[in-house]
C-alpha cells in the first residue's frame, strides 16, 4: 500500500507547481488552468486524508470543491472572454490600465 | 448517520434560503419580462432583504445552538453580522436603482447577484464547518466576481473583474490547502471538533495543523485585504463601478471577518499545550498583519488623487484597524467596528457614484474642486462620512475606533505597541480624509459643474447611512451591548454550542 506521506508529497508538489505557474505565466487562459491545478492538489490532499482517517468528511469536501470550481470556471472563463473582446488580447501583463 | 443526529433546522437557514429564493424569483421574472423590470426586480429585493433582517432577528432571540451536524451556528456573531450584511446589502439594492438607469445597465441579473451574494455571505457568517466556511465564501466570491464586471464594455471593468476573479481564486486555493491539512490534523472539519481535538491533545499531526493554519491566514488575508496580500484591492475596486466598489468592500468584508473570527478566535483558541502554541502564532502573526496594513494603507493613500483608489487603500487600512481587535479575540468590538465602516464606507461610495456620473468619469480630486455649496446635501453627506472614516468625534468612526483600540490596550498587554501604531495611523489618515473636503470648499469651481440629480431611493440610503454614522457616534452603547447581551465573553465563544 502506499503511504500516506506519498500522497501528501505528490499534492503538495502540485499546489507548488500551481503557485508557480500562477507567478510566472502570463496567459490569463494558463492562469487560470494553473489555479485548477492548486484545486485539485487540495482535492487530492482530501482523498488521501479521507482514506487515511476512514472518514468519509473528506470526500464530500472533494465533491463541493469540485462543483465549486466548476461554478468557477464558467464565470472565469466569461470574464476572460469579455476581457478579450474589449482587448483583443489574454497576456495579464498589458490589462494595464489601472496602475499602482 | 441517523436522520435526527443530524439536527435539522429550517429556521437555522431561514435568511439564506429567502434571499436565495428571491434572487431566482427576480431571474425569472426578468426572463419573462419584456423590458426590464427593473422597479419590480428592485422591490422583490427590498423585501426579501427586509425578510431575512426579521428572520435573523429571530434566530437572535432562538439562542445560540449548532444545525445541520454543526453545519451552522447561531451565535451572537452570526446574527450581528449577518444584520450588518442586510443592511449594506440594503443600501446597495437603493443606490442600484438609480445606477442602472442612468448607465442602461440590464437590471434584472444585478439584483438576483446583489441576492445571490448576500446569501453567500449570510451563510459565511453563519458558518460553523470548515465546508460551510468554503461553500460560503465562494457563492459571495465567484457573484462579486461578475458584479465588478458588470460594465463589461468598460475596459476598466473588465480588467477590474478579471484581477479580481484570479487573485481571488488564487486566495481560495491557499485557504482551501490549508483547510484540507486541518482536516488531515485534526480528522474533522467541524470548528467545534476542530476546538476539542486540539484541546484535547488528539491531534495526530501538529506540523500539518500549523501549516493548515498558516495558509488558511493567508487565505483569509487575501479576501479582506490585509497587507502583504492586499496589492489587487487599488485596481480592483478603482476599476469596478462605484456602487459595487462601495459593496465588495464593505459586506464580502464583514462577512470574512465573522469566519475568521469563527475559525481563528473560536476554532484554533483552545487550551492545552498545542492549543496554546497556535493560539500564540496566529495573534502575533496577526497583529503584524495589522500594523502592515494601516500603515502600507494609510502611507499610500496619503499620495493618491482618485478619489475612489484613495478609498480603496482607506479600506485596506479600515481592515488593519478592524483585525486589532482579534489579539483579544473579542466579538463585539470587531463587529461593531465593522458595522460602523460599512455605513461610512457605503455612504462615501454612494455619494462619490453620483458625483462620478454615468461612466465613472468625474473620480479625481480635482473635479471636487469648489462643489461644496453647489450641491450642499451631497457635499455636507460626503464630507460627514470622510470625518467618520477619519475617526474624528462625535461621528461613529471615533467610538468604533475607540472600543477596538481600548479592548487591545485592556486584552492584550503584550501588544500595546499595536496599538501605539493603529493610533498614530489615524492620525497620519486624517490628512487625506481631510483633503477632498478642502477641495471641496475652498477651491474655485471647476467648470462644467452639473448638479447631480437625486432620486428618492438613494436620498433613503444616504439618509440611512447618515443616521447610522450619527447614531453610532453618539449613543453607541445600545447597539454594543446587543452584541454581547447573549454572552460574547470570551470565554463562552469557545464553550461547545448547546444541542
Amino acid at each position: 500500500m502506499v503511504p500516506l506521506s506519498w500522497y501528501l508529497a505528490l499534492s503538495a508538489v502540485l499546489f507548488t507547481i500551481g503557485v508557480a505557474g500562477v507567478l510566472i505565466q502570463r496567459n490569463a487562459i494558463v492562469l487560470f488552468m494553473c489555479i485548477e491545478l492548486m484545486l485539485n492538489s487540495v482535492n487530492l490532499t482530501l482523498v488521501a486524508f479521507s482514506r487515511f482517517l476512514g472518514d468519509v468528511t473528506g470526500q464530500l469536501f472533494v465533491f463541493i470543491v469540485m462543483v465549486v470550481a466548476a461554478a468557477e470556471a464558467a464565470v472565469g472563463l466569461a470574464i476572460i472572454i469579455a476581457l478579450f473582446r474589449t482587448r483583443e488580447t489574454l497576456n495579464v501583463d498589458e490589462a494595464d490600465l489601472l496602475k499602482l | 448517520m441517523q436522520l435526527t443526529s443530524l439536527n435539522l433546522n429550517y429556521a437555522a437557514i431561514a435568511p439564506e434560503s429567502i434571499v436565495s429564493v428571491a434572487a431566482v424569483v427576480i431571474m425569472l421574472v426578468d426572463a419573462f419580462s419584456k423590458k426590464g423590470a427593473r422597479k419590480i426586480n428592485a422591490g422583490i429585493t427590498l423585501v426579501s432583504l427586509v425578510l431575512a433582517l426579521i428572520a435573523v432577528f429571530g434566530l437572535n432571540s432562538a439562542g445560540r445552538g449548532s444545525y445541520f451536524s454543526g453545519m451552522i451556528v447561531v451565535d451572537p456573531i452570526r446574527v450581528f453580522f449577518s444584520v450588518t450584511i442586510l443592511i449594506v446589502s440594503i443600501a446597495v439594492t437603493l443606490l442600484a436603482s438609480q445606477f442602472l438607469r442612468d448607465e442602461a445597465l440590464p437590471p434584472g441579473e444585478f439584483f438576483a447577484l446583489i441576492l445571490f451574494a448576500t446569501a453567500g455571505m449570510l451563510l459565511l457568517a453563519g458558518a460553523g464547518d470548515l465546508v460551510t466556511v468554503f461553500l460560503g465564501l465562494e457563492i459571495a466570491s465567484i457573484t462579486t466576481y461578475v458584479m465588478a464586471g458588470y460594465r463589461r464594455y468598460d475596459t476598466r471593468a473588465s480588467e477590474s473583474s478579471l484581477k479580481y476573479f484570479l487573485l481571488g481564486s488564487f486566495a481560495t486555493a491557499f485557504l482551501l490547502y490549508g483547510m484540507s491539512l486541518v482536516y488531515g490534523a485534526t480528522a474533522t472539519t467541524n470548528l467545534t471538533a476542530i476546538n476539542q481535538a486540539i484541546a484535547e491533545g488528539k491531534v495526530q499531526f501538529p506540523a500539518l495543523l500549523m501549516i493548515g493554519a498558516a495558509l488558511m491566514l493567508v487565505g483569509f488575508g487575501f479576501k479582506i485585504a490585509s497587507a502583504p496580500f492586499h496589492l489587487w484591492t487599488p485596481d480592483v475596486y478603482e476599476g469596478a463601478p462605484t456602487i459595487v466598489t462601495g459593496f465588495m468592500g464593505t459586506a464580502p468584508k464583514v462577512a470574512v471577518f465573522a469566519a475568521f473570527l469563527h475559525t481563528f478566535a473560536e476554532g484554533f483558541n483552545a487550551g492545552g499545550p498545542l492549543g496554546s502554541q497556535l493560539h500564540h502564532v496566529w495573534v502575533t502573526a496577526v497583529a503584524i498583519i495589522a500594523a502592515l496594513t494601516m500603515t502600507i494603507g494609510n502611507i499610500v493613500a496619503l499620495s493618491q488623487k482618485n478619489i475612489k483608489r484613495m478609498l480603496a487603500y482607506s479600506s485596506i487600512a479600515h481592515a488593519g484597524y478592524a483585525l486589532v481587535g482579534f489579539v483579544t479575540s473579542e466579538a463585539a468590538p470587531v463587529g461593531f467596528y465593522l458595522l460602523v465602516y460599512s455605513l461610512m464606507s457605503v455612504g462615501a461610495f454612494a455619494v462619490i457614484q453620483l458625483l462620478a456620473r454615468a461612466g465613472d468619469q468625474k473620480v479625481e480630486a480635482a473635479d471636487y474642486a469648489g462643489i461644496g455649496f453647489q450641491t450642499p446635501a451631497l457635499s455636507f453627506s460626503l464630507a460627514i462620512f470622510l470625518f467618520s472614516l477619519a475617526g474624528i468625534p462625535p461621528t461613529a468612526g471615533f467610538m468604533s475606533k475607540f472600543f477596538i483600540f481600548k479592548s487591545a490596550w485592556d486584552g492584550a498587554p503584550t501588544l500595546r505597541w499595536l496599538v501605539v501604531v493603529a493610533v498614530i495611523n489615524s492620525i497620519i489618515s486624517v490628512y487625506y480624509y481631510l483633503y477632498p473636503i478642502v477641495v471641496m470648499f475652498f477651491r474655485p469651481l471647476a467648470p462644467g459643474f452639473v448638479k447631480p440629480r437625486v432620486s428618492t431611493m438613494t436620498a433613503v440610503a444616504l439618509a440611512l447611512a447618515l443616521i447610522g454614522t450619527l447614531y453610532l457616534g453618539i449613543l453607541p452603547n445600545r447597539v454594543m451591548s446587543s452584541i454581547g447581551r447573549s454572552g460574547t465573553a470570551n470565554t463562552a465563544l469557545v464553550q461547545p454550542a448547546s444541542k
